[in-house]
């Protein structure tokens, strides 16, 4: 063989396709006659269904087919590892919020939504554990009866390797804590979907899915709906993402079968973005007390540890992710034992699956934090020791894994090298810090069932010459195809191009079990390959009868020999074998260096190799704030021998990607069972701005077993990240935070606690707050429960009204004359438009602002007076040459460029507060009323609550351009049918996003006096991704004499407060003053402790804004010294 | 609820849109132009699967009313030749993966390009990656994204080469 393309930076096969617009995903496929489905899901995390009512959905317009549990056979459970406890719709229960209950096929999507809103369903509420500590503790309700007496623990799971009573001995170290892992989602960017169809004439299921595993999908849809396994054929379709969601079934694919069937038309099923998050089963957390023992030598004596998965309120996963966790542990080092203990506990809430690293990027990050400790309690550099404890080549672990080609230790020492280690330990700046981490995955894990060790492919060498090659996995992005067309051509000696890959088509695709344990290079790359030589063996004996002299070799197309030449198409036609002269030839890889670990013991070589990796990064810590920048990153991974150098970099750095998100931002929160941060909006995963340019590298290794000498890379990239960061960030700052994510009221409390820093609110003094004190007293002691049973007890179902009007005039007087009642003012939208349908705003006539001319118009008065109109876009006032250059700052911090392009000032000053359970469906007070609750005051406040002043609703006004407005002590002109009037800005808000508008109110303009723009000003802000909403923003204004002395300050805090908050007490004492940033905080302290009530997790804003007011004032200084 | 016809061009042919107010930009070119390019990941402003320009502007199409559209649309179905060194360097660079965000991610940077990134290359990536945070990706890590555009720029931006200077040694 002749590798023309393995080891070449080769361009993806379909990159046309996938950079035109061109590829179809499910979503995009033309289906004649398709109908939509929308399903009804759980609004309560624990209930039993006592009735369901689908007659009058049954009869509404447009509905095709209403499917409740009753239309799948009796007793209908997802396989998955055995459990059998899931149905695919509800039968009896509903465990967690979410699950499906029902589901509706309809000729359009609001007749499908109205009518699943139809199906009445009567529940029996039970009290749900929703964390495995009221899971575990006594008379929780138990979830599922799984007869080993424990409720609520769904399995246990003990492993004991080598010495597993070593460590604790005299002289030697140890170290030891507690690590919290939390719930990450994989957040794929096309959303779960499917199209169905039920074939009569052949009395078929044709499923078109999103999925890594189309074998997976096809077994449980026909085990499901009572069909055959050769009655469900899936079909090939372009699949955008997966990281492990998609790798067995999901639930959308078995209703949307019976649907088709029921209905006997095809349908379609998207989930929305908010089921995409509420319902992918996610990350299992972990819950770790580890320790580490070695002896004085740093020599690793034992690993050990007692583990708490949650389950969530299904097994799908849970188990092997479990398995595999521990399993991690025994991979990386050379310990003498390992001893370790795990429960898998069952919670009412969203069940985990599948994700990116399955166990060991739980486990990483506890072992690999501990490693530093124990390298620090040692006196040892964190690299050293683990190159001390590394595992080798030619070993076989605790555990029973073969290392074949082991470089750990070359990792390590590359990773330290490229990060520059020495020399950031000689000279950093404050509040830097270098971190290192180790990795290990696996290259295809042995596990689940016993064919799980085989792939199969064919090739097809058509009459032109063209090489088809068939393959039962699927590509969701990582870039497969590509690799087997590169086998393929360099096998037989043709051009990439001639290549054809043909994928998941469980009727045209041989055996092949799915992406999935980074098994896709190994399994597919040796099954391609063998089916390769085989057609090359034959193409070669026919070609040595045709061509008659010498030997035979292929190149561009065709069998050569000498000089003599025949394409391959005619040789292949030649063939006794060819059908249609299409000779095919398949081939089944079954990999006999793998074994399944003994059930018992864990031992057993479950992978054919093993990858292994080391992360180092350079962190700068803000202590003013808590913000962790990612100054460098570098990824050092032992990949065997590189086959796409493109596809290899791209899984690395997109796996650290996805594992730097987990340190700094990813987590799902829930309250009551019900998922709060639902969205991307509010969900921090990494934007473009948010990290470097991850720098990979890969050491030199040839694997003796892989295909070519290649491992699988797919998910060790996620492991090393949390770890590094951490360890980082210790080295930074003195701080170990062992509960991801670190985010910065971690960091910011912790270097508090350090500190022995506490304010005193003093509320015994402030009679003001009583009140509030009060009810917040009351909340956990039964006042909230109340309240949430009672809005929860029926909760609404009413449908977003359809939009009925859309006026746009195009002179204010019209404007004026159009909006009021029902007719509500809209700009640019971007806030507006997803408050209508998520039902917070029933208007249903709009009046859009946006072609009046003097509404965009920017200009300066002859006073002097700067005029913006209400519907200039942020974009504009980003480029204008008068703009406040504050006010320019803060308006590039506000969302993306896309939604700049089209908000407007008056919408972003008059937009609705963000709270995230005021905006993702919470029954809470501000969207029902008085009987309804907060949620924020038990509920997560750590970041976009109020700290001071927080009253009935605990939201803030979100407009950063109101926090920096009013430090320019803006006006608004305001309209209605009287005429215009001008009102201060700063009081224009009564409440978190309440302004003093009335419906037939419309912002002209803003006007920033003269004297106010002589003023020189500076904006921070405190967000967890760049466009994120403000934790926490500061806008300073002042005059600065030559003396450098202060005057006319203003000092505005954003996000602390329901209204932007002055800090006029601070703004006194600091008049005429030569002011220093210690001088600045210790005023505004006194202020924030006199005047703020946190809620019992929020009071680090108080610091992250006396933070953010110390930047701004030092920017402010060197602002006017630029002058 | 009334259904009002209005013309609008995309990719440079006008054409007669029907709907109700209601209708966004991106069900129309997906459902009623077929132009399925333009992904819905979404459908509320957050994360730029869906961005098409209009007059030249990039816009996320989830947020935008048919009604309201009155510049010309342009979506990655019309892009095709502006944007094939974008596409090529994608595909060199592992700009994609999954490709699901792909055409946001062009479209945008098309915009972005014809505006022109500073000479300085990591002044370039600073503002390109603070640009582009409106239009996440979930695969690369954004450093194959980011290498694409930065190497498009520079070569776009390069002055032309003298064929016959260079022939000469």
């Amino acid at each position: 063989m002749t590798a023309r393309y393995l080891g070449q930076t080769v361009r993806p096969i379909n990159w046309q396709d996938r950079t035109s617009g061109s590829a179809r995903y499910t979503a995009d496929l033309p289906v004649a006659d398709v109908l939509i489905v929308k399903v009804l899901r759980s609004p309560h995390p624990l209930a039993a269904i006592q009735s369901i009512d689908t007659t009058r959905a049954a009869a509404m317009p447009g509905v095709h087919a209403v499917i409740t549990a009753a239309d799948f056979p009796a007793g209908a459970r997802y396989q998955h590892e055995g459990a059998r406890d899931r149905p695919p719709l509800a039968d009896g229960m509903v465990r967690f919020v979410g699950q499906e209950i029902a589901a509706v096929a309809a000729d359009t999507a609001a007749q499908a939504e109205a009518a699943a809103r139809a199906i009445v369903v009567r529940f029996r509420r039970r009290r749900a554990p929703l964390t495995i500590a009221t899971a575990l503790g006594a008379g929780s309700t138990s979830l599922h009866d799984r007869g080993n007496g424990r409720p609520n623990v769904s399995k246990v799971l003990s492993r004991r390797w080598g010495n597993a009573d070593a460590g604790g001995d005299a002289g030697h170290v140890s170290v030891a804590g507690r690590f919290v892992f939390s719930r990450q989602t994989h957040a794929s960017m096309e959303p779960n979907s499917v199209v169905a169809h039920w074939d009569e004439d052949d009395q078929r299921l044709h499923l078109w899915v999103s999925t890594q595993a189309p074998i997976f999908v096809r077994d449980e849809v026909a085990q499901l709906l009572g069909l055959e396994l050769g009655q469900v054929v899936c079909h090939e379709v372009f699949v955008g993402g997966g990281f492990g969601s998609k790798s067995r079934i999901s639930e959308h694919e078995a209703i949307a079968g019976a649907l088709a069937r029921k209905a006997r038309r095809p349908v379609r099923l998207v989930l929305d973005r908010n089921e995409e998050f509420e319902t992918t089963k996610s990350r299992h957390p972990f819950h770790m007390d580890m320790a580490l023992h070695a002896d004085q030598a740093g020599q690793l004596c034992l690993v050990e540890g007692r583990i708490q998965v949650e389950n969530g309120a299904y097994d799908h996963s849970g188990f092997s992710v479990t398995s595999a966790g521990l399993k991690g542990l025994g991979l990386i080092y050379r310990p003498g034992g390992i001893k370790l203990d795990a429960e898998l506990v069952d919670t009412a809430t969203l069940p985990g699956g599948q994700f990116r690293g399955y166990g060991t990027t739980q486990v990483t990050f506890a072992l690999e934090c501990l490693m530093d400790e124990l390298a620090e309690r040692l006196g040892r550099g964190p690299v050293e020791l683990r190159i001390q404890n590394a595992n080798r080549n030619g070993e076989t672990t605790l555990i029973g894994a073969r290392q074949h080609s082991a470089k750990l230790r070359e990792c390590l020492a590359l990773a330290k090298q490229q990060i520059g280690w020495e020399s950031l330990h000689r000279n950093r700046p404050e509040g830097h810090g270098v971190g290192i981490a180790s990795g290990v995955h696996l290259s295809g894990s042995y596990a689940e069932r016993d064919d799980a060790n085989r792939s199969d492919a064919a090739i097809d060498i058509l009459p032109d010459s063209r090489i088809r090659v068939r393959f039962g996995g699927a590509d969701a992005g990582t870039g497969q195809r590509t690799l087997l067309a590169q086998i393929a051509a360099d096998e037989l000696g043709v051009a990439i191009e001639d290549v054809d890959i043909v994928t998941m088509d469980t009727d045209a695709t041989p055996f092949d079990l799915g992406a999935w344990s980074s098994r896709g290079t190994h399994y597919s790359g040796h099954a391609v390959r063998l089916a390769a030589e085989a057609a090359h063996e034959k193409l070669t004996a026919i070609a040595a009868g045709v061509l008659a002299n010498g030997s035979v070799s292929f190149a561009d197309g065709k069998a050569w020999a000498g000089d003599r030449s025949i394409p391959i198409g005619d040789l292949a036609a030649l063939s006794n074998e060819a059908v249609d002269g299409v000779l095919t030839v398949e081939a089944s890889f079954v990999e006999t260096q793998v074994a399944r670990p003994d059930p018992k013991t864990g031992l057993g070589n479950m992978s054919p190799s093993y990858n292994f990796a080391a992360h180092a990064t350079h962190v700068a810590v803000d202590i003013s704030t808590g913000r962790i920048r990612i100054v460098d990153y570098v990824a050092v991974h032992d990949a065997g021998t590189p086959l796409n150098p493109t596809a290899l970099h791209g899984q690395i750095v997109g796996g650290a990607v996805m594992g730097i998100g987990a340190a700094l931002g990813e987590d799902m929160i829930f309250e009551q069972g019900k998922l709060v941060n639902s969205g991307y909006m509010y969900y921090a995963l990494p934007r473009a701005a948010d990290v470097p340019t991850i720098r990979s590298f890969v050491v030199d290794c040839h694997d003796p077993v892989g295909p070519y000498g290649a491992k699988g890379v797919g998910e060790l990239g996620i492991n090393p990240p949390p770890a590094a960061i951490a360890n980082a960030v210790y080295d930074a700052i003195g701080v170990r935070i062992r509960d991801l994510p670190l985010t910065p009221d971690k960091i910011l409390t912790a270097l508090a606690q350090r500190e022995g820093r506490k304010r005193r609110f003093a509320l015994w003094r402030r009679p003001d707050r009583w009140w509030i004190a009060l009810v917040r007293w009351a909340y956990p002691r039964g006042l909230f429960r109340w309240l949430h049973a009672w809005r929860t007890h029926r909760p609404s179902r009413v449908a977003p009204p359809e939009l009925e009007e859309l006026a746009s005039p195009r002179s204010l007087d019209e404007a004026v004359s159009l909006v009021g009642g029902d007719a509500l003012p809209i700009g640019g939208g971007t806030d507006l438009l997803p408050r209508r349908s998520q039902g917070l705003v029933r208007a249903n006539r709009l009046v859009s602002l946006i072609d009046i001319p003097e509404l965009k118009h920017i200009g300066v008065e002859p006073d002097g007076t700067l005029v913006i109109g209400g519907a200039v876009t942020l974009s504009t006032l980003t480029v204008s040459p008068v703009a406040p250059s504050l006010l320019v700052e803060a308006a590039q911090t506000i969302a993306s460029v896309q939604v700049r392009n089209v908000a407007t000032l008056a919408g972003n000053l008059a937009q609705a507060n963000r709270c995230w359970f005021y905006r993702n469906g919470f029954e809470c007070f501000q969207r029902v009323g008085p009987t309804a609750p907060c949620y924020a005051i038990l509920g997560d406040h750590r970041f976009y609550h109020a700290a001071i002043d927080g009253h009935r609703c605990q939201s803030v006004t979100p407009s950063d351009m109101a926090t920096a407005l009013v430090a320019l002590d803006a006006d608004l002109v305001l309209r209605d049918g009287n005429g215009s009037r001008v009102v201060p800005l700063r009081s224009f808000y009564v409440g978190p996003g309440e302004t003093i508008l009335k419906p037939d109110d419309i912002v002209v303009a803003v006007r920033i006096s003269a004297a106010a723009r002589r003023r020189c000003g500076a904006f921070e802000k405190l967000n967890l991704w760049q466009g994120d909403f403000a934790i926490g923003s500061a806008a300073i204004t002042a005059i600065i004499d030559d003396d450098g002395r202060w005057h006319d300050i203003r000092i505005v805090c954003g996000a602390i407060a329901p209204v932007p908050w002055r800090a006029i007490k601070t703004e006194q004492a600091l008049n005429g003053r030569r002011v220093t940033a210690p001088m600045l905080r210790q005023a505004l302290d006194a202020e924030f402790n006199a005047a703020a009530h946190p809620l019992e997790n929020n009071a680090w804003k108080l610091d992250a804004l006396a933070g953010l007011c110390e930047r701004a004032a030092n920017r402010l200084v060197e602002i006017r010294g630029n002058i | 609820m009334t259904s009002r016809a209005r013309r609008i061009v995309v990719n440079g042919t006008a054409h007669d849109v029907d709907g109700p107010p209601g209708l966004s930009l991106l069900h129309m070119l997906r459902d009623q132009l077929g132009l399925t390019g333009t992904k819905e990941a979404c459908g509320r402003g957050e994360c730029g699967a869906c961005t098409v320009l209009i007059g030249g502007v990039p816009q996320l199409s989830c947020l935008t009313l048919c009604a309201r559209v009155q510049q010309p649309v342009t979506t990655i179905e019309g892009l095709t030749d502006e944007c094939l060194d974008i596409c090529q360097a994608f595909a060199d660079h592992g700009g994609f993966q999954c490709g699901f965000c792909t055409s946001g991610q062009i479209v945008h940077a098309a915009a972005i390009l014809r505006d022109g990134l500073p000479a300085d290359r990591t002044e370039a990536e600073r503002v390109l990656r603070h640009k582009l945070s409106g239009n996440i990706c979930r695969c690369t890590g954004y450093a194959g994204i980011i290498a694409a555009l930065l190497d498009v720029a520079a070569k776009r931006t390069a002055p032309e080469r003298d064929p016959v200077s260079e022939a000469i040694p």
